[in-house]
């Protein structure tokens, strides 16, 4: 069975532990803008994470389809930027549906911590779980991400 | 050094200027963060007999040690001022995310003084601050404050304002972050004597910790210990008002009726664990905390509906239900709501209303001058309204603007006697009559009446705390030491930025890898105590110098002289040869002259200047 992140915004807290936990462990430093995954806390009703679904959900919006120079691949089920080709051009930070391609001097994502997501042992609420992907929780998030 | 930024943001409103102050390791050592860069801030930046409304009162803010770390439950701001309420040093502590937003922008804590010309935000990107018109923010609530501001600026900064209350100078007025205040001790008119309607803030710097392994590795081994502590399923199920039943019921220090009585005989009806499954609709949580307390409560039908808070905590449903004799519980989240709204500090807001209400009681103040029906039996319409009238200073709500030593003041009449406060600020939701530590915790705190300054409700209702078992409530015998270690146990906290809901997980023993994780610099817990300690001493100093001194301090004649009258705590009140026995051992403990003055010999051993 593939695993994957999938996220329960109505669980979520809007704490945003999770994106500190991700960057520590990934960079040994916080910045939020850096986070694989990002929390957004809009108002007192609406808290939910975003998270990389490593285009399993994200149909023609993929990071991968859309790359002009063929850096990103999915390998066993994993969408990796190729950092040598990466270009840095910015197309799929702007194409992800989840907000979640990151950009610093290339482009990176989630590689889910090699099989033990950092966010997820962080969550107490079970807002971010690792397990078989639910497209129907991509979709709500999705449908929170368009209402801003 | 690691952990810190070493800046201090200083900004001028009257000049519209900003400069930056470098601090070095010795500054972090010496007042570690949070309230105690706070408190450094006031205690040296405001000049005696100054006005806390004046332009040359400061307003501090600073975010802990801890702040921007992955640390369960460890990202509280501190605010500190003047307070307008009580004359003294007052710090307030919220759960928003301004404080670590502010460290990513590249500072450690904000000093505000003067006073901008018209009505003004901060703006504050990163390295850039800018005092910004908010001509069209006054008079806006702190819902909508935010919405325009993150409309302008961007969905990503963070923003801690004011409401109508603060604008007004109300004694009561909180500042407002993310659906949590910093409510206590009336900074909310600081901010608004200064014309600053909001503190904006973006930060996109990188905060490096000391020892990133080691401070994840810390990081899930307490959260493995708070998800297998029972009070996490409690807290989060329930809120903070978890125990409300069982204070009531095995304790019988519930103050109710305005300290009329102990016990709330409707208390069922304001019980999270009544109220929870029907209204709570998600879990809330401070920025960084991984035991969330926070409930979205909403209400979906009926007079209320539409009310949508983050809430109710305990001592909300005291102050704006059992204070006031409110069962409803839709009011007091209605009442709960306009106070965050408004920017009105909901204990301070409730307790006004229910000395109203015994005012009311007793025909000492009648519908005539009111223009509401304060009787207990209205409570349910009666709270939200008057709640409305003071936010707004419309009629009557504009006499009890200031908390209950101000409103008796101005009716006169006897009111005095019904006023329940110590150096002005209203109590919270513990009947010190039945818990006697407590009570002088309630004279001690150096911002007035409080529970968190020391803490000492948690020792005396459980029995046993940190050091210490077997702690008699009813006993006022060694309460002086006890108080005056808690104290200094809580300024630790408050400067790391910990959530008090932890201090039994984290025991200050337990906190040096944290810091060492983050900042890298090395303490024992004696030598963290003694920063809570320089910190309490650098509030006692500043209100001395005040004069605000031990007569001061003093419990309302209630608590002295008229025994709790139902309940299991009932016959019990405090003495006044008890309550000077305390006064006296914790002055000895503090090293203090007995009328409450920090020795110079104390202030020299701590380094205080």
């Amino acid at each position: 069975m593939v695993k994957m992140l999938v996220p329960y915004p109505e669980n979520c807290t809007g704490c945003r532990f999770c994106e500190m936990a991700c960057t520590v462990y990934h960079d040994g430093k916080v910045n939020h803008a850096d986070a694989r995954l990002q929390v957004h806390r809009r108002n007192v009703k609406v808290d939910f994470p975003s998270v990389c679904t490593h285009c399993v959900s994200c149909g023609e919006d993929c990071c991968v389809l859309h790359c002009p120079v063929e850096a990103i691949k999915k390998e066993d089920g994993i969408v990796r930027v190729n950092q040598d080709e990466c270009t840095a051009c910015g197309t799929c930070v702007e194409v992800c549906p989840f907000g979640v391609m990151r950009m610093e001097e290339k482009a990176f994502n989630c590689d889910l911590c090699g099989g033990d997501p950092t966010c997820v042992k962080f969550c107490p609420m079970k807002a971010i779980v690792y397990e078989e992907p639910k497209p129907e929780q991509y979709e709500k998030v999705k449908k929170l991400l368009k209402e801003v | 050094m690691k952990g810190y930024t070493g800046k201090i943001l200083k900004i001028d409103l009257t000049e519209e200027k900003s400069h930056e102050r470098t601090f070095d390791e010795g500054y972090a050592r010496k007042y570690l963060g949070g309230q105690g860069f706070a408190v450094e801030l006031v205690y040296h930046g405001v000049p005696k007999g100054a006005d806390a409304l004046g332009p040359k009162n400061v307003l501090a803010m600073a975010g802990g040690t801890f702040d921007g770390f992955p640390v369960g439950t460890g990202g509280k701001v501190a605010f500190a001022a003047k307070s307008p309420a009580t004359g003294t040093l007052a710090e307030s502590i919220m759960g928003g995310s301004i404080g670590p937003e502010l460290k990513h922008a590249g500072y450690d804590a904000l000093e505000i003084f003067g006073k901008a010309e018209k009505p003004s935000y901060l703006w504050i990107d990163d390295g850039t601050v800018e005092v910004k018109d908010a001509s069209d923010l006054w008079g806006k609530d702190t819902r909508e404050v935010p919405e325009i501001l993150k409309k302008r600026h961007g969905w990503d900064v963070k923003v801690a304002c004011i409401g109508v209350a603060g604008e007004k100078l109300s004694r009561l007025a909180s500042i407002d972050c993310d659906d949590r205040q910093a409510g206590r001790a009336g900074l909310g008119a600081v901010m608004g004597s200064k014309n600053l309607k909001a503190i904006v803030i973006r930060g996109t710097k990188d905060l490096v910790p000391a020892d990133p392994k080691k401070l994840l590795e810390i990081a899930l081994r307490y959260q493995k210990i708070y998800e297998a502590a029972p009070s996490f399923v409690e807290d989060t199920k329930y809120g903070t008002g978890e125990f409300l039943g069982w204070v009531n019921k095995d304790r019988g220090v519930f103050p109710t009726r305005n300290w009329q009585e102990g016990v709330f005989n409707e208390r069922e009806k304001i019980d999270p664990y009544y109220w929870a499954t029907r209204y709570v609709t998600k879990n809330k949580a401070c920025f960084a905390c991984t035991k969330p307390c926070g409930k979205l409560f909403e209400v979906k039908s009926g007079k209320f509906a539409g009310v949508a808070i983050d809430g109710i905590e305990y001592e909300t449903l005291y102050s704006l239900g059992g204070a006031c004799g409110n069962s409803d519980v839709e009011s007091v989240a209605r009442a709960n709501e306009l106070c965050d709204l408004l920017g009105l500090d909901t204990i301070s807001a409730g307790v006004t209303v229910g000395f109203a209400m015994e005012l009311f009681q007793r025909g000492i103040i009648t519908e005539k001058e009111t223009g509401v029906n304060l009787a207990w039996s209205n409570a349910s319409d009666a709270v939200p309204r008057m709640i409305e009238m003071m936010g707004n200073r419309s009629g009557f709500g504009d006499l009890l603007a200031d908390g209950v030593k101000v409103a008796a003041q101005r009716i006169g009449k006897g009111s005095e006697r019904y006023a329940i406060h110590t150096k002005g600020m209203e109590p919270p939701a513990y009947d010190v009559r039945g818990m006697k530590g407590h009570g002088l915790a309630y004279m001690t705190s150096t911002r007035g009446a409080c529970h968190l300054r020391a803490g000492f409700y948690a020792p005396e209702l459980v029995g046993k705390f940190w050091k210490w078992e077997g702690i008699d409530r009813f006993s006022a015998v060694g309460k002086g030491f006890m108080v005056s270690q808690t104290e200094n146990f809580m300024c630790v906290y408050d400067s790391v930025g910990l959530c008090k809901f932890s201090r039994g997980f984290y025991l200050i023993a337990k906190l040096p890898e944290v810091v060492e994780a983050i900042a890298g610099l090395k303490f024992t817990e004696d030598e963290l105590l003694k920063i809570g300690e320089r910190i309490h001493n650098m509030k006692g100093s500043f209100n001395a110098r005040e004069g605000v001194l031990r007569k001061d301090w003093l419990l309302p004649a209630r608590v002295l002289e008229e025994p709790i009258p139902e309940g299991v705590s009932k016959g019990s009140k405090i003495s006044i040869e008890e309550m000077n026995l305390m006064l006296d051992d914790y002055m000895k403990a503090r090293g203090w002259t007995s009328d409450g003055v920090p020795t110079p010999e104390k202030l020299k051993e701590l380094g205080i200047e």
